[in-house]
C-alpha cells in the first residue's frame, strides 16, 4: 500500500516573490509593469495602503498608518502590512516610520500618471502590416488567438494525461515537466505521470500557468542561466498587455526573445512566423494578473462559443447521492481527467455519465491524488443546478471518497528497532527521554518497557546506552544495577 | 541486559491486528506483540503481510453486481 504523499506544490506566485532576496526585488521594482502587476496581486487593503502613501511627500508614522485602518480589521491589518513589508514595497525605519521602496515609489507614480518610457508595456508593433493589403495574410484576430492558446496549452495537459492522439510537445516543455517533478521516466521508454502532475490536473487554468511558469523560472535560472529579474519582468509585462493588439519584438533583450519562442510553444503569445517581427499575446497571458479566470472554459471547452463558455464556467458536474456523476462537457481533456478517478460508462454529444466506484477511487487515490483533492474539484467544478442544494455534493459521496482514502492507509510501517529488557523502570525512563528529544521514538510502552527506535535513531540510541554503561561503572564499579550490555544486534 | 530486535513496527486497526495474528499461525512473522494497534514483525515480510492483508480485506468488501457486468 502505497503512503500518500502530499507534497506541497508551489504554484503561487506570490509566493514564489516572498522567497525572493531584496536585492532582486529591487531590481524587479525598476520596471513599471512589474509595479503594477505586483500591486495587482496584493490584497485590497495592501493596494488602498499603497494607493495613500504613493503620493505622500510626509513622513509617516506607523502608529499613525494603523489610525486607518478600522479596529475591527486586526487580523487584516496584519496580513496587508505584513505581505507589504515582506515584498519590502513598505520599509519600516528605525524610528517606527514607514516609507514606500524608493524605487517602487518612483516607477509606481511614473505608471500611473503615464511618465517615463513605456517600453515597459510592450511596444506596439507600429509599421503598417506588410501584407494587410494583399489577402494572402490575415492579422490574427482573438478566435484565433484562443484557438492557438487553447490547442498548446491543451496539447501540454494532454501529453501528462496521456490522451492517444497526443504528439509529443517541445522540448523546454518536456524540462518543465520532468523538473518540476509532473512526470517521470518510466523504465523503459517515456514519461510517467506523478502524484504531483495529477495535482497539476486538478486546479484551474490560471494557477496551472503560473505553476508553470514558477518551475520554468526555477529551471531558468538554474540551467538556461536566465537572469530572474528579467524573465519575471516579462512575465508581468505579458500580465499588462492588451488581447488582440501587436506588439514589436525590438527592444526585448537576447533571453526575452529566447523566452519569447519557449512561451509560444506554452501557448501564452502568438508568432504568425518564427522570425516574425511580431507577437501577440493570448488570452493566458493577458489575465495572469488580473486574477481573471474566465480562461479556464475557454480553455477547456472545445467549441468555445458564447453558450458553451457561461455554462462551463460555471461548472458542469451533477453528483448524485447514488455515486453516478453526469458531466455537461465536450472536452477530450475534462473527460480525461474525470477518467482519473471515475468510471466512465456512456458518452453523449454535449455529455458524459460516470460513476465513482470504491475501484475507481483507489486508482487515483494509489496514483497520489488525495480525497480532499477529488472533493475539491468535484465542489469547483459542480454544475450549478448543485449550488441550489444546501450542502453542495452530497454528503453520502464526499464522506465514502474520505473513508476510501483512510481504507488504503490501514498499515502504517516503519523499519525500526524495538528496545526491550530494560534492567529498571528508571533505565527505561532515561532512554526513552534521550530518544524523545533525538525524534526517533515509533512507539513505547510503560507497563512493558519497551521501545521502538526508528532504524535511524538506532545508532544514536545504541551508542547513548554504551556511554550510559561505562559511565556507570566508572561511577562505582557496580555492574550488575547496569543498564546492561551491549545491545544485541 | 537491555536488548534490541530489528523488526519493522506496524501500526494498524486492531482488526487489521488479528487479520495479521491469524496469518502469524500459518508462518511466524510477528516477533512482538506491542499493544492493541501495534506489532513488530519480520521486516522481510513485510510485503507479504500488505499483499495478505489487501486480499483479505478485499475479499470482505460488497461489491455490488452492476459493478462487475461490462459497460
Amino acid at each position: 500500500m502505497p503512503t500518500v504523499i502530499v507534497a506541497h506544490f508551489k504554484t503561487n506566485i506570490y509566493e514564489y516573490l516572498e522567497a525572493l532576496q531584496k536585492s532582486t526585488l529591487d531590481k524587479l521594482y525598476e520596471e513599471p509593469a512589474t509595479c503594477l502587476a505586483i500591486f495587482r496581486l496584493l490584497p485590497s487593503l495592501a493596494r488602498q495602503l499603497v494607493m495613500s502613501l504613493l503620493f505622500s511627500t510626509q513622513i509617516m508614522s506607523k502608529a499613525d498608518l494603523k489610525q486607518w485602518i478600522k479596529n475591527d480589521k486586526e487580523s487584516l491589518s496584519y496580513e496587508a502590512l505584513d505581505k507589504l513589508q515582506k515584498l519590502h514595497i513598505m520599509i519600516e525605519q528605525e524610528n517606527k516610520t514607514i516609507a514606500l521602496n524608493s524605487s517602487f515609489k518612483q516607477k509606481f507614480q511614473e505608471c500611473l500618471t503615464g511618465g517615463g518610457t513605456h517600453q515597459s508595456f510592450g511596444k506596439l508593433y507600429n509599421k503598417p502590416h506588410r501584407h494587410s493589403q494583399s489577402n494572402s495574410h490575415k492579422l490574427p484576430d482573438i478566435k484565433l488567438l484562443d484557438e492557438h492558446a487553447k490547442t498548446k496549452w491543451e496539447e501540454i495537459l494532454h501529453f501528462m494525461v496521456g490522451t492517444d492522439r497526443m504528439n509529443s510537445p517541445g522540448a523546454s516543455v518536456l524540462k518543465v515537466v520532468t523538473k518540476a517533478n509532473l512526470m517521470r521516466e518510466k523504465e523503459g521508454k517515456g514519461l510517467e505521470i506523478t502524484n504531483k502532475g495529477f495535482q497539476f490536473l486538478l486546479q484551474d487554468v490560471n494557477t496551472q500557468v503560473w505553476a508553470f511558469l514558477i518551475q520554468y523560472l526555477d529551471l531558468a535560472s538554474e540551467m538556461l542561466h536566465m537572469n530572474v529579474v528579467e524573465v519575471l519582468n516579462f512575465f508581468f509585462m505579458l500580465g499588462s498587455l492588451e488581447l488582440g493588439q501587436d506588439y514589436s519584438v525590438e527592444g526585448l533583450t537576447d533571453t526575452q526573445r529566447q523566452l519569447l519562442d519557449d512561451l509560444t510553444n506554452y501557448g501564452l503569445i502568438y508568432r504568425p512566423k518564427k522570425s516574425s517581427k511580431r507577437y501577440y499575446p493570448t488570452r493566458l497571458a493577458t489575465t495572469l494578473t488580473s486574477g481573471n479566470s474566465a480562461i479556464v472554459s475557454n480553455v477547456a471547452s472545445n467549441n468555445p462559443t458564447d453558450d458553451d463558455d457561461s455554462a462551463t464556467e460555471q461548472g458542469f458536474i451533477i453528483v448524485e447521492t447514488n455515486y453516478k456523476l453526469y458531466a455537461y462537457t465536450s472536452s477530450q481533456l475534462q473527460i480525461s481527467v474525470l477518467n482519473l478517478f471515475c468510471n466512465l460508462q456512456f458518452q453523449f454529444s454535449n455529455m458524459v455519465t460516470a460513476e465513482l466506484t470504491r475501484e475507481s477511487v483507489r486508482k487515483a487515490l494509489k496514483h497520489g491524488i488525495t480525497a480532499s483533492q477529488i472533493i475539491s474539484y468535484l465542489t469547483s467544478h459542480a454544475h450549478p443546478q448543485m449550488k441550489k442544494r444546501p450542502a453542495l455534493l452530497p454528503s453520502t459521496v464526499v464522506d465514502q471518497i474520505q473513508l476510501w482514502e483512510m481504507e488504503l492507509n490501514r498499515l502504517v510501517i516503519t523499519n525500526s528497532y524495538l528496545y526491550k529488557e530494560f534492567r529498571t523502570f528508571a533505565d527505561y525512563e532515561v532512554v526513552l527521554k534521550h530518544a524523545n528529544t533525538l525524534g526517533v521514538v515509533v512507539w513505547s510502552s510503560d507497563s512493558k518497557k519497551m521501545i521502538g527506535i526508528t532504524e535511524a535513531g538506532h545508532e544514536r540510541v545504541k551508542a547513548f546506552i554504551k556511554r550510559k554503561i561505562v559511565q556507570r561503572r566508572s561511577n562505582g564499579g557496580d555492574t550488575t544495577s547496569s543498564a546492561g550490555g551491549t545491545p544485541a544486534r | 541486559m537491555v536488548k534490541a530486535v530489528k523488526g519493522t513496527i506496524v501500526k494498524c486497526d486492531p482488526a487489521v491486528k488479528q487479520v495479521i495474528i491469524s496469518l502469524d499461525k500459518k508462518e511466524k512473522v510477528i516477533i512482538e506483540d506491542l499493544d492493541e494497534n501495534h506489532l513488530l514483525i519480520d521486516t522481510s515480510r513485510v510485503d507479504y503481510i500488505k499483499k495478505e492483508v489487501e486480499k483479505l480485506l478485499e475479499e470482505n468488501t460488497y461489491k455490488s453486481e452492476l459493478d462487475k457486468a461490462p459497460n
